[in-house]
């Protein structure tokens, strides 16, 4: 940061305010794919943020990246280039999985704030090292789960807290869609480039691409990580060639016997994006921008009497689902990730660490790693005591 | 079957006359007792559901000639629907001539209005459209500027009722009956039940209720489950307490179900019509039982809007009246009360 010591202590509301020029964020991009070119859109309307760099080897993907970026902003295509200008303060890191550990090591040796897209890592041990780097650097390091930052979360947290769902016993999390999950290619050498999540080689498939988001969802409600995990998947429906699953299930145990499904089809859209969290009292079901509870109705003497007496029910507060609102009357709903760059900001700002940080990303990356690996081998996974050390 | 009745017949030629009369008598009358079945029709309208529970030995009553007496209130009371002589009325700079409906809720209402000192006030509409409650949505809440403009509209004595006519001394004027009408709509129909000869019966809508007789074959008091408020809209309640009554209506307004979320505040759906501004006291529901539910309904939400001294004060000079509450201790605790009245029905 080009900022000096003793800042005011900014907000989550921060880019509301214009902020001096000296103080200015001057950030690059690394991976300027479809989640950094969205990323670049979104910081575009930040005030005090400068994207002064993209970093990209497919050629139209860094120049989508240029056309978002601030006037005169570098190009790279080795991402180490990049590092090396010491007037960038932090780097988005939007890459395949498998070049997230690294980069998010490069950047961090270069002295860079880290914004690493999600999931955090391929496998355990870069999991558990980034830990250790991200400990030593002193650096401000965010990995890329936008729903911690969403009021939607935050208000199902609140009602949880609040004992509206009773006692919880599961989780019910799915990630469909009904499409081969491929992009389109212009030329065929980029074939493994654009359609990295077909392979195994790049990354976790459906468990780290897609259901990563509903697992660190569940770490986050719970504020745990699970204790085991069994499950199965195949390639079964999209024989392409593929070497990744094209359907999941698992099974995540968390302390107290609570249990969360994890599953994603690649074949049927039905409720594509959804958790059920289910309670002795009611249900939530979170979608995409959207809650509902479903009230449990068990617990009245209702069988016992002829009639009740009570204040009129709303037609649609009975069997159905009530709308779980959330952020102030007529306040503008923005994109989730909009918060999520907010507080990373304000986090290098205020020298905080954010709420998605390396230690709950490395949680969200082993039990991604420990439920392929129980689908792989077809037994149950333990999470060891050295994960979290 | 059929032959067994031919044997009984045989047998009784032999009985003298006198006590085969008597006797066929009382008989009569108790086995057509304990023919009675229930029937029920369940359904919604109004926004909510309703369920009749009649006792009868065969079907008289059919769900259409139900939802077509609602429908008929709709068209009059619902202020939902822009044609209904509610809404007409409320366009209307002078007034409308009313219907059966509109002219006994509005007498009841003036009534309860008089009776209550204003507490109880169906001119509140355009205040209940500031706070969010009404028929617009609304984002924000009223300012001091609106709420003093919205008051010149506001108050009872601005109607007046003439024979067939509804007036309105400023053109601004609306009513809302909502506080009362389900309790009307209940007492419609539970006086459809007994045009058409039946003497026990129980009709809820929306929680309001009326009730009348015992039910069968048990041949037992029917009962009342009064609910448990909850802390959300979307909680199943369960009972708090269990009241039978022969005959009369039970209602409940309840401060739990209705409010408005604003940042940390709960707004409360209760106005008070001379302020305009929402109300807030430690009641939570107010149960009350009079001869008719549109009596119990009107002063349910008064009752409410009162709080409980006044509440029971009141009720010392409405002996028509019992009522149960429920509501919060200064320390926070919920506990409930009722009228020396209201206890002899508790189970
Ligand atoms: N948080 C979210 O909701 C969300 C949404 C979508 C994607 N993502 C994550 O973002 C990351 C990228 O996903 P995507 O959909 O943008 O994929 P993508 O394939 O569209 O983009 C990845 C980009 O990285 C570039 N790249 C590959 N190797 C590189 C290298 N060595 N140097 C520089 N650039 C290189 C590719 O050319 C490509 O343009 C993934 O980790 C994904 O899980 C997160």
């Amino acid at each position: 940061m080009t900022a000096l010591a003793g800042l005011a202590v900014v907000g989550s509301s921060a880019w509301a305010k214009p902020v001096a020029k000296a103080d200015v964020i001057r950030l690059g991009m690394i991976g300027t794919g479809a989640r950094g070119a969205g990323l670049a859109t979104l910081i575009q309307k930040m005030p005090g943020i400068e994207l002064v760099a993209c970093c990209d080897n497919i050629p139209e993907h860094l120049q989508k990246g240029m056309s978002l970026a601030k006037k005169g902003a570098k190009a790279y295509t080795d991402y180490r280039k990049l590092l090396d200008d010491k007037s960038i303060d932090a780097v988005i890191i939007a890459t395949p999985l498998y070049l997230h550990y690294p980069m998010a090591v490069a950047a961090l040796q270069a002295g860079k704030h880290v914004y690493l897209e999600k999931s955090m890592t391929y496998d355990i041990p870069q999991a558990i090292d980034l830990v250790k780097k991200v400990r030593e650097s002193n650096l401000i390091f965010q990995v890329g789960y936008q729903y911690r930052y969403y009021g939607l979360y935050h208000r199902v947290k609140e009602v949880i807290d609040q004992n509206w769902l009773g006692k919880i016993t599961h989780f019910e999390c799915q990630y469909n869609r009904n499409s081969n999950w491929r992009f389109p290619v212009s030329d065929p050498k980029l074939e493994r480039a654009i359609n990295w999540r077909m392979h195994r080689e790049y990354c976790g498939g459906p468990l780290s691409e897609l259901c990563a988001h509903e697992i660190d969802v569940v770490n986050f409600m719970l504020n745990a990580h699970p204790t085991k995990v069994v499950g199965l998947g195949g390639i079964n429906y999209w024989k392409d060639g593929r070497d990744t699953f094209d359907n999941i299930r698992t099974v995540y145990d968390y302390p107290n016997g609570v249990k969360a499904s994890v599953t994603s089809v690649l074949s049927n859209a039905y409720n594509g994006y959804s958790i059920r969290i289910l309670g002795d009292k009611a249900t939530v079901e979170i979608l995409r921008d959207k809650a509902f509870i479903y009230a449990e109705s068990t617990n009245n003497a209702k069988g016992t009497v002829d009639g009740v007496t009570g204040a009129t029910l709303a037609v649609t507060t009975q069997g159905k689902g009530v709308e779980l609102k959330f952020g102030e009357p007529g306040e503008e709903k923005l994109e989730p990730t909009t918060y999520a760059l907010q507080d990373f900001f304000s986090c290098i700002k205020t020298k905080k660490q954010p709420i998605s940080n390396v230690e709950t990303g490395r949680d969200g990356s082993i039990s991604i790693h420990m439920g392929n690996a129980a689908a792989d081998t077809e037994t149950v996974q333990f999470w060891k005591p050295e994960y979290a050390a | 079957m059929c032959r067994m009745q031919v044997k009984r017949l045989k047998k009784v030629t032999l009985w003298r006359l006198g006590s085969l009369l008597t006797m066929l008598f009382g008989f009569t009358q108790f086995q057509q007792l304990t023919e009675l079945k229930p029937f029920q029709l369940t359904g919604l309208a109004q926004g909510t559901t309703y369920a009749i529970t009649y006792y009868s030995q065969r079907e008289i009553i059919q769900k259409p000639q139900i939802d077509s007496i609602f429908s008929r209130l709709d068209q009059s009371l619902s202020i939902y629907s822009p044609t209904s002589l509610i809404s007409r009325f409320n366009q209307s700079a002078t007034g409308v001539e009313t219907d059966m409906h509109l002219r006994q809720v509005v007498q009841k209402s003036l009534a309860i209005f008089n009776e209550t000192a204003g507490v109880f006030d169906i001119t509140v509409h355009p205040l209940v459209n500031a706070w969010g409650f009404g028929t617009e949505k609304v984002t924000t809440l009223p300012d001091s500027a609106t709420i003093k403009s919205l008051l010149a509209c506001v108050g009872s004595e601005k109607l007046r009722l003439n024979q067939n006519w509804l007036r309105k001394t400023v053109p601004c004027t609306r009513i809302d009956v909502n506080g009362i009408a389900q309790g009307y709509s209940v007492d419609v129909i539970a006086n459809y039940l007994e045009k058409h000869g039946i003497r026990n019966y129980m009709v809820e809508v929306g929680g309001e209720i009326r009730v009348k007789g015992r039910k069968y074959p048990q041949n037992t008091p029917m009962s009342i489950g009064i609910e448990t408020p909850t802390k959300n809209e979307f909680e199943s309640a369960s009972i708090q307490t269990v009241i039978e009554v022969n005959q009369g209506a039970v209602t409940t307004s309840g401060n739990y179900r209705k409010y408005r979320q604003v940042g940390p505040n709960r707004i409360s759906h209760i106005i008070n019509p001379k302020t305009g501004y929402t109300s807030q006291n430690e009641l939570i529901s107010v149960t009350v039982m009079a001869h008719d539910a549109i009596i119990a309904d009107g002063y349910d939400n008064a009752l409410l809007a009162m709080g409980l001294s006044q509440a029971l004060a009141f009720l010392k000079h409405h002996q028509n009246l019992d009522a149960y509450f429920i509501y919060q201790k200064s320390n926070g605790a919920i506990t409930d009360t009722a009228t020396a009245g209201f206890y002899k029905f508790m189970r």
